[in-house]
């Protein structure tokens, strides 16, 4: 195996690692629903939350730098270029999100200055991360885009995935320097914030995704070329098309002008119209190939990631996406809810899958076998459902009850909060976290032990 | 939007876009059985579709706007299908022939 494969399972392990750290601080978030003063004055809910929705960001990016570094050799046919110095970050990489982490948990506040924001938080959602280490991350970006510039110049090869791939990193980059300036106008800062998050997830991420997963149809089921870049270049399209302008969706009322109403409605319900394309392609590759592959857990979880993107970011995001409905739903666990089952959908199933993959061919296995994939893969997204259909129903009380009846005012929310409806709706949250944190033990160790229980290649084979 | 219909609105939304990703699968699954029976139901799904958009435009106290949009949107899901999967059964067509 090259240096860039090796660096591909780092990078895919910390990232299935970080999933476990993201999980069981979700599931400990939710506790605080449930027993008032939980941890209070120790290890209060917003420092949780913060290395919750840190880790998601952390476990998404390693998923996709993993990928890209194993595929990469692969696709160019050459070792990437400047991989020790891609393999040195990697460590320094690991290295400062665990300083971060414990810097989150242990020291938890800064002062209210510059040192403040360069050596504990700079305290905005996501991207609460110290300065120092935004500094480490953009380092870590400019080094990938260097190893995927470099390796296609010196391979004089610019595949379709490869243009594509090269021209996300300029913005993946770009939108993420909006983490360093701190305007002290609270909608000038969330103006600017929302266009790295948005950015982020609902453009360069969306087509990071889809050169990855390009990438793994074409290794997995084979299919050419030609056919996986016509779709790679219709979805960029439509997902640039719908997502950059869906935007609006989040500027609906940060004091921005009313013209972001209609702008970010309108786009942002256009949103699930290439998801729907993607439901009927699913349908068509599972079809075509009748369930036929020798790593049957990718595929399944390939096909998750279609119906996941539709249901999680189409259905659910469609619900509450047009500015009458958002203006009570908007930050009610209605939102979280949605934001769970779109981020599921749309990227964590993309990334096991891909660990599957790569576990399969590192390892030699010929054919993925076990029973161990099946109930993770049931328990996951069985617990998925669950939580954000239990979220859905605690975040419609809290709309009706503390926005719409209750005029958004502290009795309003005081009612919602303490409303059955929404209490049941938290404790069955929290049931079906459990089984999410169960199901991602065996995940985990089925992707461990993957090639001690199954049949192992003929050596000739293993090496081609 | 007033407070009796904040849910039923979202709620409807919902069953407009589910509606639709039931028609998109369904759809997919009969032409791959060649089933004009499934076909046929993928077309149930889509009236299902129209239903809600009924309810949404004739109930709902969306705005005139809005409402246009869902009419016009309905419209647009009725040809996803299809063209997605002619365009699929066209590139995977060249694939063989290349």
């Amino acid at each position: 195996m090259n240096q860039s494969k090796k660096l591909g399972v780092q990078y895919l392990t910390a990232s299935i690692v970080m999933m476990g750290a993201l999980l069981l601080f979700g599931l400990l978030a939710s506790i605080f629903y449930l027993k008032y003063g939980f941890l209070l004055g120790k290890l209060d809910f917003n420092i949780v939350k913060q290395v919750h929705i840190n880790a998601l960001i952390i476990a998404c990016l390693w998923g996709f730098m993993g990928a890209i570094y194993w595929f990469l050799p692969d696709e160019l046919g050459i070792e990437t270029v400047g991989i020790g110095l891609a393999r040195l970050l990697f460590w320094v990489f690991v290295a400062a999100v665990a300083v971060v982490v414990v810097v989150f948990i242990f020291v938890q506040y800064g002062s209210s200055d510059e040192s403040g924001m360069w050596l504990v938080n700079q305290g905005r959602k996501y991207v609460e991360a110290p300065r120092w280490a935004a500094v480490g991350i953009v380092a870590v970006f400019l080094t990938l885009a260097y190893n995927i510039f470099a390796s296609v110049a010196k391979a004089r090869k610019v595949t379709g995935i490869m243009g594509v791939l090269m021209t996300t990193m300029i913005p993946l980059i770009a939108v993420y320097l909006i983490a360093f300036p701190a305007p002290t106008n609270m909608s000038v800062d969330l103006y600017w914030w929302w266009w790295l998050v948005h950015m982020w997830v609902e453009a360069t991420w969306e087509l990071m995704i889809g050169c990855i997963l390009a990438l793994a149809l074409m290794k997995l089921l084979g299919t050419s070329r030609k056919v996986v870049e016509i779709w790679l270049y219709l979805e960029v399209a439509l997902v640039l098309g719908t997502g950059i302008l869906g935007l609006g969706h989040h500027y609906f009322w940060i004091g921005t002008p009313q013209y972001w109403l209609s702008i970010g409605g309108i786009f942002s319900a256009l949103e699930p119209l290439p998801l729907l394309g993607m439901v009927v392609h699913a349908i068509y590759d599972a079809g075509k190939h009748q369930m036929k592959t020798h790593n049957k857990p990718a595929f399944l979880w390939l096909i998750a990631e279609a119906f996941g993107n539709f249901i999680g970011a189409g259905i659910w995001g469609f619900m509450m996406t047009l500015p009458q409905i958002n203006l009570y739903s908007h930050g009610t666990q209605w939102t979280v809810s949605h934001g769970h089952f779109a981020f599921y959908g749309a990227y964590i199933t993309g990334i096991i899958a891909v660990a599957y993959m790569v576990a399969q061919e590192s390892r030699g296995i010929r054919e993925v076998q076990g029973n161990a994939w099946k109930w993770a893969f049931a328990g996951l997204n069985i617990g998925m459902v669950g939580m954000v259909g239990a979220l859905l129903v605690s975040g419609m009380s809290e709309a009706f009850i503390g926005r719409a009846l209750g005029g958004s005012t502290l009795d309003g929310f005081m009612a919602s909060q303490s409303n059955s409806w929404f209490m049941q709706g938290m404790i069955a949250r929290t049931g079906f976290g459990v089984i999410i944190v169960a199901s991602y033990f065996i995940l985990a160790w089925d992707l461990l032990t993957l090639g001690r229980r199954s049949e192992k290649l003929s050596p000739a084979l293993a090496t081609t | 939007m007033n407070a009796t219909w904040l849910l039923p609105t979202a709620i409807l939304l919902g069953i407009y876009v589910l509606c639709a990703g039931c028609y998109g699968l369904v759809y997919a699954l009969g032409r791959l059985r060649e089933s004009r029976k499934v076909t046929r139901t993928a077309y149930g799904f889509y009236a299902m579709q129209g239903l809600t958009t009924l309810l949404l435009v004739a109930l709902t106290p969306l705005a005139w706007g809005w409402k246009l949009f869902l009419v016009a949107c309905f419209l647009v899901y009725a040809a996803i299908p299809p063209i997605t999967w002619r365009q699929l059964e066209r590139t995977h067509a060249l694939e063989h022939e290349s």
